[in-house]
């Protein structure tokens, strides 16, 4: 790690830089489609980042994700169009639904194996696609919740902003998404992501050590799930509409394939990889036909070129480095 | 004084074959005790069970006075019994340093809301972890790769981490499950001087292992297990010309010539 000790002031200026630039498109370009862009980058960004956490760090295999995320959806539309509520305590309300629905998924399968979970996981979304379809008292049923209106957010200092434009909700998704990777890498960068690595390279050695693994994975979910549920609240506003294909299997895949390609356990290859893979699909628009072959072979390149994705490749490099005969050693 | 480990009556049985049979045994404080016995005998599956990583079907088994019986097995490595893998494990991609940093993290008493918030207590125990951590890779002599992932150790180098790491929380145990298994002549030496060195900071050790000249220069006592049961308990000196060792052990034919050679 004392690489990146050396490195943290030009990764710091190189953030604020990224980030300034980010926030500054709005007023660069009016383009509508660019905005768009961002919007689905911010979005993707944060449920790839959630599921990097536990899937990457902690090592659990996981297709709830799209679960917390339109749960997150449902209860802030709801919560605003029934009940009056601001947008930001729909959307946390949201985020807190989500988490308790992720501790109870967690708690009960994760006393019996990792693929417990998984099955889990993925029965879990399949349900909620079926729940938001066919309960209609509460969901409104196929149909979904049309015509969500955001209403306006009171700010600090009296302030109201009133949510409309497509800008509104670049900054929006962009500020919660930059709220939402801080406090993901507050954690992956402390000794909890350390322990959830551990976890994930070798569990019985963490038990051996006192680590508790069914409660950092908890934590793991736990914290996705709030994220997810907030980011899927915010969403839905900007889609207007809230219906079950939140749960489509789309989101699933798009988050997971980035993960992947960014290497799993790797913040900023994570990130990168999201960014990269909200362009690129939209790059292959010039021909509508090969669209989707194009965006296949791109995968499948990736995979060839990283097997481990680009964290992966970063850490081979690094055994490759020690392995090297050095003068004097061992 | 009661001894620092206790075990009572332990017994484990698979689908009606019974690989620990009502053993006990004990374990003093700051000693070296080993566990020997043929294949079979039910020495890994027992330390499996005192560790918590095995449920056990009978018996009781405490350190310090401390009921371990059912606990799982962080709670037992918390209560300061620590252990090491017949089959050698490390976080590969962890640096030496932070897999001793994991080792201790769990027994200096940080949470986790303070281990987010970065004050000055999590601070000085990381800081004193790392100088333990630097200090135990040294005693084993992987100083000059505290910085390298452990994917880059010899398969000698990583029992030798796996060591160190389960000294790293201030354990009052610590189970070897087979250290010098597959390590060449030069690497037991080393291992042997490291358990030494660990030992004489007060560690009690309980080691299994084939290698039975390595146990007998090593522990200040053997146990030998034969069939799931303890069969002879006693110094290095006893047990090699114990005949029911010899027996259980070596096989019957070449016992009476092990015998004739130590006379």
């Amino acid at each position: 790690m004392s690489a990146d000790h050396k490195a943290r002031p030009l990764l710091a200026l190189a953030v604020a830089v990224g980030l300034l630039a980010l926030f500054a498109v709005p007023r660069l370009t009016g383009n509508e489609y660019v905005l768009a862009l961002g919007v689905s980058f911010a979005t993707m960004s944060v449920l790839a980042g959630g599921l990097n956490l536990v899937y990457g760090y902690t090592g659990l295999l996981s297709f709830a994700q799209v679960g917390f995320f339109g749960i997150g959806g449902y209860t802030a539309a709801l919560m605003v169009t029934d009940h009056g509520w601001p947008l930001w305590a729909g959307a946390m309300a949201g985020g807190g639904l989500a988490t308790l629905v992720g501790i109870v998924i967690g708690y009960s399968s994760l006393r019996l194996s990792r693929h417990a979970f998984a099955i889990v996981s993925l029965s879990f979304a399949l349900l909620c696609m079926i729940v938001a379809r066919d309960w209609v008292d509460v969901t409104r049923g196929a149909m979904g919740i049309p015509g969500l209106l955001p209403p306006a957010m009171d700010l600090p200092g009296g302030l109201r902003w009133r949510i409309a434009q497509p800008a509104d909700f670049y900054w929006l998704l962009l500020g919660f998404a930059v709220v939402a990777h801080a406090l993901i890498y507050v954690v992956v960068t402390s000794r909890l992501g350390r322990a959830m690595r551990a976890i994930k390279l070798n569990e019985p050695l963490a038990q051996s050590q006192g680590l508790n693994p069914v409660a950092y994975k908890l934590l793991a979910i736990a914290l996705s799930a709030l994220l997810a549920g907030i980011v899927g609240g915010l969403f839905v506003f900007y889609l207007t509409i809230v219906d079950p294909s939140i749960f489509d299997f789309y989101y699933t895949e798009t988050m997971l394939i980035m993960v992947i390609i960014g290497g799993p356990g790797s913040f900023w290859g994570v990130l990168a990889s999201s960014a990269v893979l909200t362009v690129v699909p939209d790059l292959l628009r010039f021909t509508t036909d090969l669209r989707m072959v194009l965006y296949g072979l791109v995968l499948i390149l990736a995979m060839l070129l990283f097997p481990g994705g680009l964290g992966g490749w970063l850490h081979r490099r690094r055994v490759a480095r020690w392995r090297r005969p050095r003068p004097g050693g061992a | 004084m009661t001894a620092l480990l206790q075990v009572r009556g332990l017994t484990k049985r698979y689908l009606g074959l019974t690989a620990v049979d009502d053993l006990s045994y004990e374990v003093e404080a700051g000693t070296i005790v080993g566990l020997i016995g043929p294949n079979g005998s039910g020495k890994s599956t027992s330390i499996d069970c005192i560790s918590g990583f095995q449920p056990a079907d009978g018996g009781r088994w405490s350190l310090d006075g401390v009921d371990l019986t059912g606990l799982g097995p962080h709670r037992i490595a918390r209560a300061g019994l620590t252990r090491s893998f017949q089959t050698v494990r490390a976080y590969d991609e962890l640096t030496l340093l932070e897999n001793m940093g994991v080792a201790a993290q769990e027994n200096d008493g940080i949470g986790w809301l303070q281990a987010l918030l970065r004050g000055g207590t999590l601070r000085r125990a990381d800081a004193a972890a790392r100088a333990r951590g630097r200090d135990l890779l040294a005693t084993v002599g992987l100083a000059d790769y505290a910085e390298a992932p452990a994917a880059v150790l010899s398969y000698g180098q990583r029992k030798l981490l796996a060591i160190a790491a389960a000294m790293m929380a201030r354990p009052r145990l610590v189970v070897l499950d087979e250290p010098v298994a597959g390590v060449n002549p030069t690497m037991i030496r080393r291992i042997e001087a490291v358990i030494r060195k660990l030992n004489a900071e007060g560690v009690a050790l309980l080691i299994v292992e084939h290698n039975v000249d390595f146990i007998m220069s090593l522990c200040s006592r053997v146990i030998v297990l034969e069939a799931g049961a303890r069969i002879a308990d006693g110094p290095p000196g006893l047990i090699r010309s114990d005949p029911r060792v010899l027996a259980a052990y070596l096989g019957k034919s070449s016992a009476a010539a092990t015998a004739a050679r130590h006379g």
